[in-house]
């Protein structure tokens, strides 16, 4: 089980939903990506890397042999699916306080929804309906969503610094560069590992240090 | 289904039934598939870091939903609570129905970098003809993956399985994944040379600057850069 790699977070929550009520549901979040302005607090959140919801209808559940029993349920089902920085109290707990009115709004119609404010309900909401990760995999496992964006900045504006500083004099070439350190400022940084940036990826290390015979040595040889 | 896409970012959901079924040792596919899973977390990288494009992705096995049981606590269940004479079947109707799955289901949930023609078909064709035997690892327990032996197969199955996402929300950018890593290599570098190049006459700065320069090759995404999925700093480089 791991639902961290690296400085990402998988979260997973599924919800049942009336299924009368699935189309307000649908509108909103159809509202919520035609009206400008309405994910901007999404948007504010920006240790998200990616996000979704999706709503499976109560008949809608895949049924693709004979010999597989078809589901019979009451509700729809609403999944949402984020990828995180940080941890999951941090992000819980900045949903409610960046956009608690459209949390609510996507929920609304969710069954027992105890609504984003206050948050200890709404913390015992997620956790129970909270499916744990197997096996989560990260292409960046060092970095951060805020990582990524400013990372776009630093190519190009080291590739336009280098084309525009072919031909300029050297108190040009430190005018500019100074410049560039300025502008890049917030951008700027060393990426590290996290202290521990998988469960997996820790396995790994341990086993490797045992076959190199470097546990002892680290004073980790628990259980040998 | 444009609401899987979000600029050139696809937001892909499959739900894919398991059967209800015990290998020869009594364990059930569901928990054979959970084993499999886990096990992929023992090895060196996720089979995913072979497969173009994956940004993040995720596998769990959903065995049931969750029921939202608790007693009625809205001000109509107090004042039924306070009625004797309303009965129990009427009460009831108003709690939350129980739910139960009849199937296990493996969830996949993958956001990849589609480009401006959306193809979740190359992204899938990619997938099998990289890692065709860690698919069948998993999927092999599910109902009608049987006779799925070919790229094509597989798109065709995994689209019965996929479910349109109602939001999708791209909160870092849907850049190509080969550009998203050279940025990051990039930036690291340059935060590193930036620090270490602090106080030097003019002359030597630029002489420094452009041997980063070639060096670091911004312009060009096959190297040097980051590995995908790469997680230890001095393995992390992939040079030319």
């Amino acid at each position: 089980m791991s639902n961290i790699a690296g400085k990402a977070y998988a979260m997973n929550v599924i919800t049942p939903i009336r299924s009368y009520l699935t189309w307000v549901n649908k509108l909103i979040f159809w509202a919520a990506v035609k009206v400008p302005g309405v994910l901007t607090g999404l948007v504010t959140l920006s240790l998200i890397h990616y996000a979704r919801w999706v709503i499976i209808p109560k008949d809608k559940f895949p049924h693709l042999d004979p010999s597989q029993p078809k589901e019979n349920l009451n509700y729809n089902y609403m999944l949402f699916f984020s990828n995180f920085n940080g941890s999951w109290d941090q992000y819980v707990d900045s949903f409610t306080f960046a956009i608690p009115g459209g949390l609510d709004l996507f929920w609304k119609w969710n069954i027992r929804y105890s609504k984003s404010v206050a948050l200890t309900p709404f913390h015992d909401y997620i956790r129970y309906n909270q499916l744990e990760t197997i096996h989560y995999y990260n292409a960046y496992p060092l970095a951060a969503s805020n990582d990524v964006k400013s990372a776009k900045t630093v190519k190009s504006s080291l590739i336009q610094f280098e084309k525009d500083t072919q031909t300029v004099s050297d108190e040009e070439f430190l005018k500019l560069y100074n410049g560039l350190l300025r502008g890049l400022q917030h951008d700027l940084g060393d990426m590290y590992p996290t202290p521990i940036v998988t469960m997996s990826a820790y396995q790994v290390e341990r086993r490797q240090k045992w076959h190199e015979g470097k546990l002892a040595e680290a004073g980790e040889n628990h259980g040998k | 289904m444009a609401s899987n896409i979000s600029g050139n970012a696809y937001a892909l959901t499959i739900l894919s039934p398991i059967k209800n079924s015990f290998t020869d040792d009594e364990v059930s596919y569901a928990d054979t598939v959970r084993d499999r899973l886990q096990s992929w977390n023992s090895e060196p990288n996720s089979p995913m870091a072979l497969v173009p494009q994956t940004y993040l992705c995720r596998y769990f096995v959903l065995d049931d939903v969750y029921t939202e049981s608790l007693p009625g606590a809205s001000a109509i269940d107090t004042l039924i609570d306070l009625l004797p004479f309303v009965p129990d079947s009427l009460r009831r109707c108003y709690w939350p129905k129980e739910d139960h799955l009849n199937s296990s289901y493996l969830v996949f949930s993958c956001n990849f970098h589609c480009g401006p023609n959306a193809d979740l078909d190359g992204y899938l064709r990619n997938m099998w003809n990289t890692i065709s035997d860690k698919i069948k690892e998993v999927w092999g327990f599910c109902h009608g993956f049987d006779g799925v032996d070919n790229a094509d197969k597989f798109i065709d199955y995994m689209k019965k399985c996929q479910f349109e996402a109602t939001l999708f929300f791209v909160g870092s950018n849907d850049d190509p994944l080969e550009e998203q890593l050279k940025a990051l290599y990039l930036k690291q570098e340059f935060s590193k040379f930036a620090v270490s190049n602090q106080g030097l006459d003019t002359a030597t700065l630029r002489a420094n600057f452009k041997g980063f320069i070639q060096r670091v090759a911004p312009a060009n995404l096959t190297a040097p850069t980051w590995t995908a999925g790469g997680y230890r700093i001095d393995k992390l480089v992939k040079r030319g």
